[in-house]
């Protein structure tokens, strides 16, 4: 080998470690990214808060707090006047705002009467918002002054007029929902039809023209773009929804129906490959004991398939979660927090869109829900790694 | 399969052994497959026929749109929207292609390299470690590398064009939806092309070892040339994949209303963004235009497939 031919060696070699390099790079920043801009607003109430923040004004119908003195540290700055302890934050999305963060339990602030239904009473309650704090003998206290500010006039004087606040807003508890309810119901469809369909195929398929055509068209599914079951979805399933009195509009029955079609292809596939990696002596065994083909395909193929069809599963549930262009057109954009299976809603990826396309676009409370997602897809990931290691180890244990 | 049953299938007959109850599974197992086939057809169907709804009907009285101005014009929409149908979505095609190729220079080298990093250089911990990492990037929804674009991608392009003197509109640009598809195809054609890599004759390559080639050389010059096919099948996969992406590229895209845009640094617009945009009405033109959009996408992911797969055909027969 001469030195020049050496040196190109070194050149290539290099060149295919950068190009790794480089592939590794993306999916590192990408990670990070999500990370440390997602892992902030990670939090209990984020899963179960609503999105849409309630707002509230209300008049303490006390001033009286009796046994209100805490000598325990509290987060940020504490009125014994009223019993509540308050402090500065920011909300999901990035805007500062003033938190409670302790309500003792006498204060007066538990009970006050609604000032939009006088015959209400409503109560503070932690992680609320207070916005404004007005008072008669002077000026109201109001976010931007602080909440040290907003204790120290609370504190000074006699009464207050009317306290406005709101609940914090920005949770995913709707769109987490929504996504249940859709894994559910898609999978419900596609599973059942995919797997029969891939049974079908491995089992009792003749080899003939009308196998390979419908094969293939199984195919052509893999390459339709999301946005175009989308559009199926509007000219296909909602108006077959509505025309069975379901739904009025875009509904999660039409949203299950695109995404099982979306997902037949995968389920097909994946059973399918398994299906035909069942060793053929299991088959004779159970035809020799004198079973037939439906008892053999029940009791001796399927079982066997089990891992494929999890393996199947969690592919399912994967793209689900990850699916945004389709249901963007089929469920719409508006988030929820109240669910129901017959109205529009959001899934998470839907809810990242819908919060990247409002103004101002809130790119934390987005990464929070692409980290979720990521964590749910990893684990998805090793649970398929598992799957296939059953499947392997099974096989090995035959041959 | 069972053996027995395979012969019947040989024949083209339905098997002969089946009982009753096994026919009655037979015809459900059809039927069954029957639907799951019927669906590609369906969409076909359905969308091409309210796709040319705005071209047949007046469109309550607006006037029908003019097919070929909508497959020729440079701006989205001359005048005000639900009250002229005059669309045009040239550009958009011309743009869609752009984008998707000048993605592929930048994914294209990266994943073949990688490729044959993880296939063949790489010591196999590393390459297991990269293999893992190439599975989680497919893995990855779309609309969350949309957010990493927009995060991280768009306010370097900001950047960078400020100091390079010239505008971009927060970063909204083709090199940023270029950038973004690119990421998303490198799992893709690095996967593919693994496989192909790997599947490559050992004879061959023993036969350029034991010719005095150097082992780097012959994974450049006899493997990678002998998987060109695989390769080229990854690269025609991540193309179909990248002209339908919808919601990544119109986070970063700017969406701009007329065009060719084709400046690195000025907004631009693609088919499928622009099926995304301004979804408040669900009715009446601006909403029907979008199945138009979506039939002319089929026709532009049909057709560039099949101009592909006969490059290649071509490709394939080059060096034997």
């Amino acid at each position: 080998m001469g030195k020049p031919q050496k040196v190109k060696d070194i050149f290539m070699k290099t060149i295919t470690y950068l190009g790794s390099g480089f592939s590794l790079l993306f999916l590192t920043i990408t990670m990070i990214f999500i990370f440390s801009n997602g892992f902030g607003l990670i939090s209990f109430g984020l899963f179960t808060g609503d999105y849409h923040a309630k707002y509230y004004a209300g008049r303490p119908a006390s001033v009286e707090c009796e046994g209100c003195e805490v000598t325990d540290e509290l987060k940020g700055y504490y009125s014994s006047v009223y019993g509540i302890a308050l402090y500065d934050d920011f909300d999901r999305a990035g805007n500062v705002v003033i938190k409670v963060s302790y309500v003792h339990e006498n204060s007066p602030l538990l009970n006050m009467l609604d000032t939009n239904n006088p015959n209400q009473s409503i109560s503070l309650k932690v992680d609320d918002v207070v916005t404004r704090v007005a008072f008669f003998d002077q000026p109201s206290a109001l976010t931007r002054n602080g909440a040290s500010m907003m204790i120290q006039s609370m504190d000074q004087s006699t009464e207050i007029r009317e306290l406005t606040f709101s609940t914090l807003g920005g949770g995913i508890r709707g769109s987490l929902i929504t996504t249940l309810y859709l894994i559910g119901m898609s999978l419900a469809l596609a599973l059942p039809i995919g797997i029969l369909t891939a049974i079908y195929f491995s089992e009792f398929a003749p080899v003939n023209r009308l196998t390979n055509l419908l094969r293939s068209f199984i195919e052509t599914l893999t390459g339709v773009p999301s946005i175009i079951y989308g559009l199926l979805g509007i000219t296909l399933f909602i108006p077959i929804t509505v025309r069975l009195n379901l739904s009025q509009g875009a509904n999660l029955f039409a949203g299950a129906m695109t995404m099982a079609v979306i997902l037949l292809p995968v389920v097909i596939r994946t059973t399918e490959e398994t299906l035909k990696s069942i060793p053929n002596s299991y088959r004779h065994a159970s035809l020799a004991l004198g079973a037939n083909y439906t008892q053999t395909v029940k009791k001796v193929v399927l079982p066997n398939a089990l891992p494929g069809i999890m393996t199947a599963t969690f592919l399912a549930v994967g793209r689900i979660i990850g699916e945004s262009a389709a249901l963007i057109f089929v469920l719409g954009t508006a988030v929820k927090d109240t669910v129901r299976v017959n109205e529009s809603s959001t899934t998470l990826a839907v809810h990242i869109w819908t919060v990247m396309t409002d103004e101002p676009s809130n790119i934390e409370l987005a990464s929070s829900i692409a980290f979720i997602i990521l964590i749910i897809v990893l684990i998805l990931n090793i649970g398929v790694k598992y799957m296939s290691y059953l499947i392997n180890k099974k096989l090995r244990g035959v041959v | 399969m069972l053996d027995v049953w395979k012969k019947t299938q040989r024949n083209n007959e339905r098997p002969r052994m089946l009982g009753r109850n096994d026919k009655i599974l037979y015809k459900l197992l059809l039927l069954i497959t029957i639907i799951s086939a019927s669906f590609v057809i369906l969409i076909a169907v359905f969308i091409t026929l309210r796709g040319i709804l705005p071209f047949i009907t007046d469109n309550s009285g607006l006037g029908s749109v003019d097919l070929w101005n909508f497959f020729t014009d440079t701006v989205w929409l001359r005048g005000q929207t639900f009250v002229s149908t005059a669309y045009g979505a040239g550009f958009l095609i011309l743009n869609t292609l752009y984008i998707v190729f000048l993605s592929l220079l930048i994914s294209f080298p990266i994943s073949v390299f990688t490729a044959v990093f993880i296939a063949k250089i790489a010591p196999e911990k590393l390459a297991y470690l990269m293999r893992t990492a190439v599975e989680m990037m497919a893995s990855i929804p779309s609309i969350v590398y949309g957010l990493v674009g927009a995060g991280v991608v768009l306010p370097i392009i900001y950047n960078t064009a400020r100091s390079l003197g010239t505008h971009s509109s927060g970063g909204n640009s083709t090199l940023a939806v270029v950038i973004v598809l690119a990421f998303m195809s490198i799992p893709t054609i690095t996967a593919v092309s693994e496989v192909s890599i790997r599947n490559v004759d050992e004879n061959l390559e023993k036969a350029s070892l034991a010719l005095g080639a150097s082992n780097i050389q012959t994974q450049f010059k006899v493997v990678l040339i002998a998987a060109k096919s695989g390769i080229f099948a990854g690269v025609i996969l991540a193309v179909g994949r990248a002209l339908g992406e919808a919601t990544a590229v119109s986070l970063v895209a700017g969406n701009s209303r007329s065009g060719p845009n084709f400046g690195l640094f000025d907004i631009t617009s693609t088919i499928t963004s622009t099926m995304l945009q301004g979804l408040k009405e669900t009715q009446g033109i601006d909403y029907d235009i979008r199945f138009s959009l979506g039939v002319l996408l089929m026709v532009v992911i049909v057709i560039t497939n099949v101009l592909l797969n006969l490059v290649k055909r071509k490709v394939g027969k080059l060096h034997g």
